[in-house]
């Protein structure tokens, strides 16, 4: 049941890109959510009295729940948002993409390639997720990554795994001609990530409840925030909100 | 040949629209092995990406083969 209270506001660079941003947050299209834009910004002249443009975003009340996001993972909005001049690697997401069979069976043969040029010892598993997105959104196709000491290919705030899949999925796109939002994984990390950030997010909005005090999270990729919003979206007695800018955006529990 | 330059190659080439014009040179420096990347100028953009993230990316997994290895190395793409 989509919260009348659930509002985001989100500043980014411009309205547009503040705009994406939060509808990937929240996992909603443009169409379920009512837009207000706060501050539209300024350029500034290279980034000197420049102003970041801020929405409001408020979920729509609809007798029923909100729609299931068209594209399942939202693992980049922020930074593939189509403002800089710089060209673009990534052909744009049309809506037609798929994680049809040639997109991964081009996904690992690039992934094998990756490792053993890494000197990498692993195998990779094709799975479908269903454990890594919302019951009413399709699971995406994993490559899951297994073997021996595998550490080193998450890194530090799974730098390294966003990288590889990054480049994976830059490399398949580019065969495809489409963009191609294959998972990359490493030992199902993924999944168990994302429940452990579910139980925090429900541990979190009882601590900011019982001390009425909002919470401040530890910095998360878009995809994590999106995992901490959605699993706080039914929660009566607590809004999330992303505070801060790029690596450093935060969700933040505030108790209503 | 280590293997850390056919990684850069490999990625490089898979991104660009002009493979054959991907030139990876590997300088070992006393301290760090250095990658020196060249593409055709269009292609420029396609290996550094929105903010460098095409290259950060590059040089996050060139890093891993590096500490496998137990070596210190820098990417850059001239």
């Amino acid at each position: 049941m989509a919260n009348q209270n659930e509002n985001l506001d989100v500043s980014a660079k411009s309205v547009e890109e503040a705009i994406e941003i939060g509808l990937a947050e929240l996992g909603l299209t443009r169409d379920e959510v009512d837009i207000q834009i706060l501050n539209e910004g300024k350029r500034g002249l290279f980034g000197i009295g420049s102003e970041e443009a801020t929405v409001r975003l408020s979920v729509r009340s609809q007798g029923q729940p909100p729609a299931p996001p068209p594209e399942p993972s939202t693992e980049e909005p922020a930074e593939t948002a189509p403002t800089a001049s710089i060209p673009e690697t990534e052909p744009a997401a049309t809506g037609t993409e798929s994680n049809g069979d040639d997109a991964v069976s081009l996904a690992k043969k690039h992934l094998e390639n990756v490792l053993q040029l890494m000197g990498v010892e692993a195998t990779v598993e094709v799975r479908t997720a269903a454990d890594l997105v919302e019951q009413d959104e399709e699971p995406p196709a994993v490559l899951d990554i297994t073997g021996n000491d595998l550490g080193i290919l998450i890194g530090r705030r799974s730098e390294t795994l966003q990288a590889l899949q990054y480049m994976i999925r830059l490399m398949v796109s580019k065969d495809t001609g489409r963009w191609e939002r294959v998972v990359v994984d490493v030992e199902s990390y993924r999944s168990r990530r994302r429940e452990s950030l579910q139980k925090m997010a429900h541990r979190m909005a009882e601590r900011a409840v019982a001390n009425q005090e909002r919470v401040v999270l530890e910095s998360m990729t878009p995809y994590e925030r999106r995992i901490i919003h959605i699993a706080l979206r039914d929660n009566p007695n607590v809004y999330t909100k992303s505070i801060g800018r790029d690596s450093n955006r935060k969700v933040t529990i505030i108790p209503k | 040949m280590s293997s850390m330059k056919e990684l850069v190659e490999y990625m490089a080439k898979a991104v660009v629209n002009d493979p054959d014009s991907v030139i990876v040179r590997e300088i070992e420096g006393s301290s760090a092995t250095i990658f020196e990347l060249s593409v055709k100028p269009d292609d420029m953009g396609r290996v550094i990406g929105k903010q460098g993230r095409v290259a950060n990316a590059m040089r996050t997994l060139l890093r891993v083969a590096a500490v496998k290895e137990g070596k210190r190395v820098t990417l850059e793409i001239v």
